[in-house]
């Protein structure tokens, strides 16, 4: 069967080389704005990208936000925070869109490597402590006051280093999935383990062969669902069991409970739809050939923009409007 | 007539004309003519209005007779009978008086006819004579007029007027005298005069004929003198040659072509002139050379009425001779394209030589119907170059210089006016006459100051460089350099196929010191074969994988691990870098879609070439591009996690010395080496 070939364009040597750029570029990490208008995504090469939503329009671009992979964001009210290459930046939503804008602060955790300065994998924001948790490559746990900006605690307990955090709201507690297998528990106040759990022991849910890595987490207080190298499952916090395995065979990298479903997503282009039995209720194709990150856009300012975003091994952002198709896709 | 009325005439008469036989009396006595009881003569004798009277007499009796007879009938008397036959008697003697006085009438009537006849007989007479008479005057009068409106030739010869002719005439001819009074003499003494002057003048033609013929003949004499002088000349020239050669003055040959050079159609023209400057300028490594037939280049000027008849006239042969077997509409149409196609026959030669003392030959030819420039190109190495398999295209004469500038293939016509001309003589594109007439690259036509407007409309208006002089120097910079990098390629095409990866010491530094992975296999594979794979879809999808480029597969090997490469060339090599696709076969298929390391190694490879370009002018790229491509194998493999549930060592074991080995949500493998330190880290 023939494929059609696209005409060529006179290409010269810039066109070719962000050409190629665009077809090897990771968007490793999206957040909506406060209003819910806007969607910033971070890429492999340092950019961050400001999409407007619902415009089609070429996204704003701030050209060298980082030096290397903004590997995630979240947002506050009037804040956009970006880590990636060991330092996190913030950003005023504000100012966001003029031309030039420039991060407000840019802080670097205290690391204890000197050789190489390990990235920040994911930021998780405590709003009851007003903190924001950095956790990634020197397998710590890092807490910044975000009124003072002081680094006040750095929990140590992983072994490898860490993929994912998580919030438990009732009792303050963080989960965090790591390279080493294990999700672990901390408690704020205390500043302490409180549990772990290895995820690969478990004979239900682990595969070797991909490996026993902790790519994503998810919680609803007394539920966590968390997946990577090991098979998707659903746990039950207190008693450390797993309850629901989900029967995908490729590791998920993200991984969100919506409403009464669980979306996850990961190597193979589609974002899977659960049940809480473990049924798949739909599995929806996007344009990437795998994907690293899902948004969802539940601001209470904007309930018409509605969506679910996701990015991951492409240049593209898919849109889904209906959970059920994809209705559009952002380009970068 | 007469005959008529001796038939009515009762026996009684004799007549004496007419018949004398039909009387019952024969008494032909023409002496007894005064006897004869002649009722002619009586006509005449008697007075036709006394007859009339007597003829109504005699009826009016007559019907009085008849109107008694009636009466006595009817009354019916015995005397009536007696009555009734006088009467009768005497109506006879009426009846008989009726008929004298009828015949008498006749008689008369006859006589006045004859009379008329004769009458009338002597007027046509007189009418004939006056007839003849009439057209004898007639004629007469013809000839008269005839006579006096004779010009004899005298009268057309131009005569000088006649004061001139009493002036100039000597007085022997015009005897003024006689001549003055009378015009006869005059006009003779005239032409005379005309004659005379006439012979004067037709010695005097005798005498310029003979001088012309003299002063021809000197021309002549002369004009061979010179034309001997021409070849000694020609000789004294030769003799100065080595003098000229000795002293680096080559002023002849400069000459020479610019003699040549005057013949050239005007495009030809301007890039001759351009080229010969910038050589003299600013590259002495450029030469110019004019080629082809300078008599062919004349005898296209000759005038357009002369070809006209000779086309026609030898189509007119050309029926009559072929009416057997006519030339089929496929050959027609076949010469109405060679027609079109038809190239001027100079062409201007343009040697480029490079610093490894090769040397580019480019030949621009002009077409003229099509008004386009075309170049056809060779490369000469200083050594006998042995082509390795894979590198057949690099040099070829279709291809070294396609894509010059971005998107210059030259497959197509750049003058849109041509598309037109085409369509009559049912060419479809240039493309399928490349080979033969030579590449229309837009460059080209750029030198030769032949402009034509894009067909797509520019969304932003680019500065072009207008002045040629900049534009040439530009043009032959890429040249050299697109000679030198493809000689380089060929070089190393050559060792890729032994399974060498050349790297140049000064390159070193940007690898590990031990590299397992080999190259085992380069070949070069079809444009429509590359877009058939299935880890291409990507490249093609973005529009990067044209025709024009050059596509090769390349496969690195190590242990059971085999990863394949396919490459796209670009023409503009090696300033646009070389595009690489990986699949690698090792415990399973895996390609940039599903395994985010082998996306990794495409990104080292393809977006971070810069580094690997290499000194300057950076021929090196590809294969500094092959070596990390083993590095990158090497690190992939050694630094794969050992799948704890399968059983025995790892295939193979770490021996690079890496920072961490995995980093990041897609926890990459520490693809970047770090020269001198000799270790592995992320990006």
């Amino acid at each position: 069967m023939e494929r059609a070939v696209p005409p060529t364009v006179p290409l010269g040597q810039m066109e070719v080389f962000q050409a190629l750029q665009r077809l090897h570029m990771t968007i490793f990490s999206q957040c909506f704005s406060p209003c819910g208008k806007f969607l910033a995504a971070g890429n492999n090469y340092g950019q961050i990208a400001i999409f407007r939503y619902p415009g089609l329009c070429s996204p704003t671009p701030i050209g060298s936000a980082h030096d290397g992979p903004v590997y995630s964001m979240v947002s506050t009210d009037r804040h956009l925070f970006s880590a990636g290459d060991g330092e996190v930046k913030a950003w005023l939503w504000a100012e966001i869109l003029k031309k030039g804008c420039k991060e407000l602060w840019c802080r670097q955790p205290p690391y204890r490597t000197s050789l190489e300065v390990p990235e920040i994998n994911a930021l998780l924001l405590v709003p009851k402590e007003n903190s924001l948790i950095l956790a990634g490559g020197d397998c710590q746990l890092h807490t910044m006051d975000l009124e003072t900006g002081t680094f006040t605690r750095a929990l140590r307990g992983h072994t490898d280093y860490i993929h994912c955090l998580a919030l438990r709201d009732r009792n303050p507690e963080v989960l965090s999935g790591g390279e080493d297998g294990t999700v672990r528990l901390w408690d704020l106040r205390m500043a302490k383990e409180v549990q772990t759990i290895e995820v690969y022991k478990h004979e239900e849910c682990s595969r070797p062969h991909n490996g026993r890595w902790i790519g994503c987490l998810a919680t609803d207080s007394d539920w966590m669902v968390c997946g990577g190298g090991p098979a998707l499952t659903l746990w039950h916090l207190r008693s450390s069991t797993p309850t629901t395995i989900f029967p995908m065979w490729a590791p998920q990298k993200h991984v969100t409970f919506y409403q009464d479903l669980i979306l996850s997503a990961g190597q193979g282009p589609c974002v899977n739809q659960w049940q809480l039995s473990g049924e798949l209720k739909a599995q929806v194709p996007g344009s990437s050939p795998g994907l690293l990150s899902l948004s969802l856009n539940q601001q209470p300012a904007a309930p018409e923009c509605k969506v679910l975003t996701a990015a991951g091994n492409s240049c593209r952002v898919d849109v889904f409007t209906n959970l059920g198709y994809r209705a559009f896709s952002l380009s970068f | 007539m007469s005959s008529e009325s001796s038939k009515k005439r009762k026996p009684k008469v004799i007549r004496s004309d007419g018949a004398p036989a039909e009387g019952k009396r024969n008494r032909s006595d023409p002496e007894q003519e005064g006897k004869y009881y002649s009722e002619e003569a009586e006509v005449d004798l008697r007075d036709p209005g006394r007859d009339y009277e007597l003829y109504k007499y005699t009826c009016q009796e007559l019907q009085r007779l008849m109107a008694e007879i009636q009466d006595l009938k009817s009354r019916g008397g015995k005397d009536a009978a007696v009555e009734i036959e006088d009467r009768r008697i005497l109506s006879c003697v009426h009846f008989m008086t009726l008929k004298k006085l009828n015949r008498l009438a006749h008689i008369r009537l006859k006589k006045g006819r004859d009379q008329t006849h004769e009458a009338k007989q002597k007027v046509d007479a007189y009418h004939l004579q006056l007839q003849n008479l009439l057209y004898e005057v007639m004629h007469l009068q013809k000839e008269i007029t005839k006579c006096l409106e004779f010009k004899s030739k005298h009268e057309e010869i131009d005569l000088v007027s006649v004061e001139e002719f009493y002036q100039e005439a000597p007085p022997d001819i015009s005897k003024a005298e006689i001549t003055m009074g009378d015009p006869h003499q005059q006009t003779l003494a005239r032409l005379d005069w005309e004659l005379e002057q006439r012979k004067r003048l037709a010695e005097q033609y005798r005498e310029s004929l003979s001088n012309k013929e003299k002063i021809l003949k000197e021309i002549e004499v002369k004009k061979e003198y010179l034309s001997s002088l021409q070849p000694r000349l020609n000789s004294i020239m030769q003799a100065s040659l080595p003098v000229q050669e000795y002293l680096f003055m080559p002023f002849d040959q400069a000459h020479k072509q610019y003699e040549t050079a005057r013949h050239l159609p005007p495009p030809l023209y301007v890039l001759f002139v351009q080229a010969t400057a910038y050589g003299q300028a600013c590259d002495k490594t450029l030469s110019v050379a004019i080629e082809g037939s300078v008599d062919e280049a004349k005898a296209l000027f000759k005038p357009h009425e002369e070809s006209q008849d000779d086309e026609s006239d030898s189509d007119a042969e050309e029926e009559q001779t072929t009416k057997r077997r006519r030339p089929t509409l496929g050959v027609q149409l076949d010469d109405k394209r060679k027609e079109m196609l038809k190239r001027h026959p100079l062409s201007v030669m343009l040697d480029l030589k490079c610093k490894d003392d090769s040397v580019l030959h480019l030949t621009f030819y002009y077409l003229m119907n099509l008004n386009i420039m075309t170049v056809k190109a060779r490369v000469t190495t200083a050594t006998e170059l042995i082509t390795p398999i894979s590198a057949g295209d690099l040099l070829s004469p279709d291809s070294v210089l396609s894509c010059l500038y971005p998107g210059d293939h030259g497959k197509k016509t750049p003058n849109p006016a041509n598309q037109y001309q085409f369509d009559k003589v049912g060419i479809l594109t240039l493309r399928d006459y490349v080979l033969d007439l030579g590449h229309p690259y837009l460059w080209v036509q750029k030198l030769g100051g032949l402009h034509f407007p894009k067909e797509q409309p520019q969304p932003t208006v680019i500065a072009d460089h207008s002045l040629s002089s900049s534009h040439m120097e530009t043009t032959m910079k890429l040249l050299k350099t697109r000679v030198q990098s493809r000689l380089a390629l060929h070089k190393q095409f050559a060792s890729l196929e032994h399974g060498i990866v050349p790297v140049t010491s000064d390159c070193h530094y940007l690898f590990p010191a031990k590299v397992v992975s080999r190259l085992v296999k380069w070949v070069t594979i079809a444009h429509e074969d590359y877009v058939e794979l299935h880890f291409t879809k990507d490249i093609v999808e973005a529009g990067l994988a044209g025709d024009t480029n050059l596509y090769y597969m390349a496969l690195v090997e190590r242990g059971t691990a085999k990863l394949q490469a396919a490459v796209v060339l670009n023409p503009g090599y090696s300033s646009i870098p070389p595009i690489f696709q990986l699949c690698l076969n090792w415990k399973g298929e895996k390609t940039n879609s599903n395994d985010d390391n082998i996306r990794a190694m495409e990104s080292e490879v393809n977006v971070c070439y810069k580094e690997l370009c290499g000194p300057r002018p950076g021929h090196q790229l590809l294969t500094n591009q092959l070596q990390r491509l083993c590095v990158l194998l090497d690190v992939y493999l050694e630094t794969e996690i050992h799948d704890d549930s399968v059983e025995g060592p790892k295939e193979f074991p770490q021996e690079k010395m890496c920072l961490r080995l995995f980093r990041g949500p897609s926890r990459m493998k520490p693809f970047k080496y770090n020269h001198p330190q000799g270790f592995f880290s992320h990006r």
